[in-house]
């Protein structure tokens, strides 16, 4: 099958319904909101208190999460299936080949994102916006939100980057889910198996999905960032 | 009467001996006028007042309440308000602005929408409402800040250089606004190189030299 073909076999069943396509999409938008909706809170947390906070170890510590960024995913699902299978410390839950296992490696993928990008927009900030808030008799916890809100489109570019990479990743999602169809097969990982059994229709139609649901996350990024400056 | 008052204050930046001062000590409702040369730490010391940041050593006293830099008291960051040199404003909006003291004071809604609408009123900003924050100008920046700071009624007013920067109206207007905030309710001081600002009225001057301050006993009518 040529190019065109296996494109135009790619939008056909696009416009199918094809619930074996659409059960991949689902299973891929799930784990992956699932995960940022965990990885969020925790990121920009984290990151907001390496900023503000002074202690022991914090240079070297920043240095790890900074180094940590570039870790191929594949080794990540490799430290996860070690501590999720039958002899590692929690084999016992029994998570491996769930979506449970891919939501917690996509979790461990999205955070050194998120708290270096918080961190780098909070250490970028005006140091007046900390300073008026104080001064106006702010708490801590209001400051800390008031900070959060003035780098809120640097927090955004965070939570899409770490969005963009996690949705399209496929080293970890292969090890600790399995590719098991209908219930770990996600976008990335059905891709490579069509690619694999030379479906390249199936594997286009995903990959136009893929790159849809990528670009709607920035297009809508780039949407708020041109409302602010308005 | 003395209202705020520190003693043995220093603060050195690297081997740079920026402030020294034994004493210092403002009375209720008067306006000090707090010169000297650039760098010699004027701001510095508005700001170690204003508790954003910490002598290397100092005892304030505000009332009969002793107090000191480790941490500097909350009960005195609802007393004490510092505006920058060039205000930072949040970017919310201006009525947001105003309001920000009053909801980390836990004014009630009711309460807080009546003493912004006053701000608004005393600082003239009606027509500035939809203008979003980091469109203003430097002296209706300036003005909001004034507003922010005057809403809250503060004992103790702590001015970094109002009127640098600012064109010939915007400054005449920040002048007045300065009077106006001056009353005998609120202990001021401001840093400023401005004649007119220094000319004010019924001030009394604080001059800052070597790190050390030269205080003058009788107010300039």
């Amino acid at each position: 099958m040529g190019f065109l073909d296996a494109t135009y076999a790619a939008l056909r069943l696009l416009f199918s319904a094809d619930p074996e396509l659409w059960t991949i999409v689902g299973v891929s938008l799930s784990v992956t909101l699932r995960a940022m909706l965990i990885a969020m809170p925790v990121g920009v947390g984290c990151g907001y208190l390496l900023a503000t906070l002074r202690f022991p170890g914090r240079r070297a510590l920043i240095v790890v999460i900074q180094g940590l960024l570039a870790s191929p995913t594949v080794v990540v699902g490799l430290m996860l299936y070690l501590l999720l299978s039958r002899q590692g410390v929690f084999g016992q839950l029994n998570l491996l080949f769930t979506q449970t296992a891919m939501v917690i490696g996509q979790v461990l993928i999205a955070l050194p994102v998120l708290i270096a990008f918080s961190l780098a927009a909070i250490q970028g900030a005006d140091p007046r916006a900390r300073e008026t808030a104080v001064a106006l008799g702010a708490s801590a916890t209001r400051v800390g939100w008031t900070m959060l809100v003035e780098v809120r489109f640097a927090l955004l570019a965070a939570v899409c980057n770490a969005f963009g990479r996690i949705v399209s990743e496929i080293g970890c999602s292969l090890m600790v889910g399995g590719n098991i169809a209908g219930v770990t097969r996600n976008i990335p990982t059905a891709i490579a198996l069509e690619t694999s059994k030379g479906d390249f229709a199936q594997g286009i139609a995903l990959g136009i999905v893929l790159l849809v649901v990528a670009l709607g996350v920035n297009s809508a990024f780039a949407f708020f960032q041109g409302e602010s400056r308005r | 009467m003395k209202l705020l008052a520190v003693t043995a204050l220093s603060k050195s930046f690297r081997e740079r001996r920026l402030l020294a001062i034994d004493e210092l000590s403002l009375s209720a409702g008067e306006r000090y006028v707090l010169t000297g040369e650039n760098g010699s730490g004027k701001s510095t010391l508005l700001r170690i007042l204003a508790g954003i940041d910490a002598p290397d050593s100092g005892v304030g006293h505000f009332g009969k309440r002793r107090f000191d830099w480790s941490p500097y008291p909350d009960w005195l960051r609802q007393e004490v308000i510092y505006v920058h040199q060039q205000p930072y404003l949040f970017h919310t909006s201006v009525v947001e602005n105003i309001a920000y003291g009053l909801r980390a004071r836990g004014v009630e809604a009711g309460e807080r929408e009546r003493l912004v609408a006053a701000a608004i009123a005393w600082a003239r900003l009606g027509h500035l409402l939809r203008t979003p924050p980091q469109k203003l100008s430097g002296g209706e920046r300036q003005r909001v800040a004034l507003a922010r700071a005057w809403v809250l009624a503060p004992k103790v007013l702590l001015l970094d250089e109002p009127t640098a920067n600012l064109d010939a109206e915007s400054r005449q207007q920040t002048i007045d606004l300065v009077q106006a905030f001056c009353g005998p309710e609120t202990t001021a001081v401001i840093a400023c190189h401005d004649r007119d600002m220094i000319a004010l009225a019924n001030r009394r001057r604080l001059h800052l030299v070597d790190g050390l301050i030269q205080q003058n006993s009788t107010p300039t009518l």
